[in-house]
Order: structure tokens, then sequence, then C-alpha cells
């Protein structure tokens, strides 16, 4: 995928490690009943009665979640690097505000059904202001992909409710971010799905999944999440 | 035990699993829809059905050819200058007469004709051809949004393909005229009888 700094193929057990997760989160939600039936991302928070989700919904929910962490973590950290300013600046702290949010909502309605937070090394990407606008571009086209892909094998019609209404909105950044970059902000006249498996294949390429936190400082040891 | 989970299983026949749900969830869906509705007022019409599909296409159908015809239109103004927003007009009203063009071979016969409309102070000027852009655009994604779970598994699949690209027409043209381009986390849907109140209210409809 065109626009990716070049990542190193890790170990190559991120997918399977996505997949190993999803597996015990959507075995634990199938044991405990993770909760369903939201029609939108505030309703998603708003948790109405307890609604048992199918193990396929919360394995599409953890997969969701996993990109939207991605992101999530991925504008948070071009933000707090302050190497952005202007235009690019706005879209990183705007954007990055909705990916948070997308990532809290799909916590709530999955509980403890949710996969843990991946670790992210995004290895000076996001320091980058030219480099952080190529990865945001691919990261928008495939998150739109990724719902698309998605979409026809939601079993909950609430839980698809959601899902169509973030993937249009994920097609607005990508847009947005496009325009930002000089390129133009749609890809065709339709937009093609992506599977699961390309989706994740793509992800594993960019090596931006981390086997352990990464220690920012020496001073007061964090971890870029 | 996961009260859905037995929704999972294969049917016999092989099929689709969610025009199954559907048969099942209509009146759930819309139960949903109305009691907890941020994804926007969209109550199932019915199960979903190639029938229906037909309705809720033709619908859409009769969206993206309002939108071929601004655009068309648009771009013969004499008043859409050169630059940013003419090439945002040419290149999206391709984009919207491929998909009338889709959804017309996707609807076959019953493809219902394109009404004739002529817009008028909406292409005054630049500022009012983007502010009605950014109206159709909008409008269009939360139609198809707030249809989605109306609609067959293989009717979806053809629709999402488009709404994404009408979102990023959305967002284009507010880049280009300096509004926020994407500010809210979710494009609820809206049903039917919204769009056309919208339209109407709008002198277009």
């Amino acid at each position: 995928m065109s626009g990716l700094p070049a990542g190193f193929d890790r170990d190559g057990a991120v997918a399977e490690t996505l997949a190993v997760a999803e597996a015990a989160a959507s075995r634990r939600a199938f044991l405990r009943g993770a909760v369903a039936g939201a029609t939108g991302l505030g309703a998603l928070t708003a948790l109405p009665e307890a609604r048992a989700a199918s193990r396929n919904d919360v394995a599409i929910l953890n997969y969701a979640l996993s990109l939207e962490e991605l992101q999530s973590a991925f504008y948070t950290e071009a933000e707090r690097s302050k190497a952005l300013s202007g235009e690019t600046g706005v879209a990183a702290r705007t954007i990055g505000a909705v990916e948070r949010a997308h990532v809290k909502a799909l916590r709530k309605v999955l509980g403890r059904a949710a996969i843990r937070r991946p670790f992210f090394d995004f290895q000076g990407v996001t320091e980058d202001p030219d480099k952080f606008l190529k990865t945001a571009v691919a990261f928008e086209d495939l998150a739109v992909a990724a719902y698309k892909g998605q979409a026809t094998l939601v079993d909950d019609p609430a839980v698809l409710a959601a899902a169509i209404s973030i993937h249009s909105v994920e097609a607005r950044h990508a847009a947005w971010i496009r325009y930002l970059v000089g390129t133009t902000p749609t890809v065709a006249a339709l937009d093609e799905p992506k599977s699961k498996d390309e989706v994740l294949q793509i992800v594993r390429a960019t090596g931006f999944i981390a086997q352990r936190p990464k220690t920012r400082s020496r001073r007061r040891p964090g971890f870029t999440g | 035990m996961g009260g859905t989970d037995e929704h999972v299983a294969a049917a016999p026949g092989g099929m689709p699993r969610r025009r199954l749900l559907g048969l099942g969830f209509a009146a759930g869906g819309a139960a949903l829809a109305a009691g907890w509705g941020l994804a926007g007022p969209a109550p199932s019409l019915a199960a979903p059905s190639p029938a229906q599909d037909a309705e809720i296409l033709g619908f859409a159908l009769g969206l993206e050819d309002l939108q071929e015809t601004f655009y068309r239109q648009a771009a013969a103004s004499s008043v859409l200058p050169a630059g940013d927003l003419r090439d945002f007009v040419e290149t999206v009203r391709e984009h919207e007469t491929a998909h009338a063009s889709y959804l017309r071979t996707l609807l076959g016969a019953g493809a219902p004709a394109p009404a004739a409309f002529t817009f008028t102070t909406e292409l005054a000027s630049p500022e009012s051809i983007a502010s009605t852009a950014i109206l159709l655009e909008d409008l269009a994604v939360r139609a198809y949004n707030g249809q989605a779970g109306n609609l067959t598994t293989a009717a979806l699949a053809e629709a999402a393909k488009v709404v994404s690209v009408d979102a990023r027409h959305a967002a284009w043209i507010r880049s280009i005229v300096g509004q926020p381009p994407a500010s809210e986390p979710t494009d609820p849907g809206v049903t039917a009888a919204d769009v056309t109140a919208t339209l109407t209210k709008a002198g277009l409809g």
C-alpha cells in the first residue's frame, strides 16, 4: 500500500495474536453475555438493557476496536509530538478526538469481551508531518474498506447501524486528509471493501503493532501505548 | 447462553445470515431504533427482501439523479470559477453519473426514469453551489445509512460502495470552502420521510 513507511515483517504473529485475543474475548462474551443493541455511538455508551451479542458480532466489534485503537493511538501520539501545525494539526486533533470516541464507545458496548489495547510503535511517523499525512490517508482509506467489508456480516441490526454510521465518518476523514495531502479526496466512483484477512495483513506489514511497550522517557518511564 | 447465538448457525439452503435474521428482527429493529435512535429514526419497513431492496434503491436512485442533475447544471454554469470548486464539481459529476448508472443496472427494467429538474437559486454563486452540494451529499449519506438495516446483504454491499464516496464528497466540498470537514463521530441515518421533508424544505422536492 503506497504511502506507508517501509515496515518490516514482524514475527508474523500479529494477526494470529489478534485472532487469539478475539477468540478469547468472544468466548468470554458468549459465556457472560456481551452487551449489544445500540443504534449509534452515543447509544453505544448509553447502554440500554443488556442484550447478548452473537459471537460473530463480538468478533466484528473487536476487529473494529483494534482498528480504532490503531488510529486513536496514531493521532494521539501525533498530537503529543507537537510536530504538526496549521491545518494538519487541526486535523490530527479533531480526527483523533473522534477515533478516541469510537474506541470508548466500542469498549463500552463490548465490556469484558473487549480485546486488550495493543501496544504500538509508530517508528517516528507521528513526528514527521509529511509521513504523518501519508500514513493517515492509508489508515482512513483502510478503515473505510474494513468497515465496508464487515457490514454484510453483522447479525444485530443495531450493531450494523453503528458500524455503517462510523463507516461514512471514516470516509469523511479519508477525504479530509487526502485534501490536505493535495491528492484527490476520492479514490474512484465506488469504494471497494477489503476482507478482514486483507486488512490485518496490511496492518501487520506496517510494523506498527509492537510486542511490548516502548519506554518514552528515562526520567518518568511511560509507554507510547 | 447467548440469546442470539442460535442465529449464527448457517441456515438450511445457505440463506444469507442477515436475511434470516431480518425475518425475526424486523420488529426488534424498530423497537431498538425507536428506543435509542441515535443512528437515526430508521424503523424497519419490513423484513429485507428483493422487493423492498428495489423500493429503497429506487429511492436512492432518485437522490443520485438529483445530484447528477445538479452537478451537470453547475458544471455548465457561468458562475463556476476555475480551480478547486470546478475540479470538485466536474469530478463529482462523473461519480454521481456512475452512481445513478450503477443503481439503474441493479434495478434493471424497473428502474425509475430520472425526474427533470432545473436548479435556479442554487446556481446563483459559487457559495450557493457549495452549500447545495453539502446539503445533497450529507442527505445522501444519511439516507443510505438510514436504510442499511432494511436492505438484504446483497443490496447493502452495493449501497455501501456508494455511500462512502458521497461522504468523501461531503468532506471534500467542506474543505474547499473552509468548513470543518468532519467534526462528528457518527453519521446517523434518517428515514425516507426525513429525506423528502428536507428536500421539500430546500425547494428541491
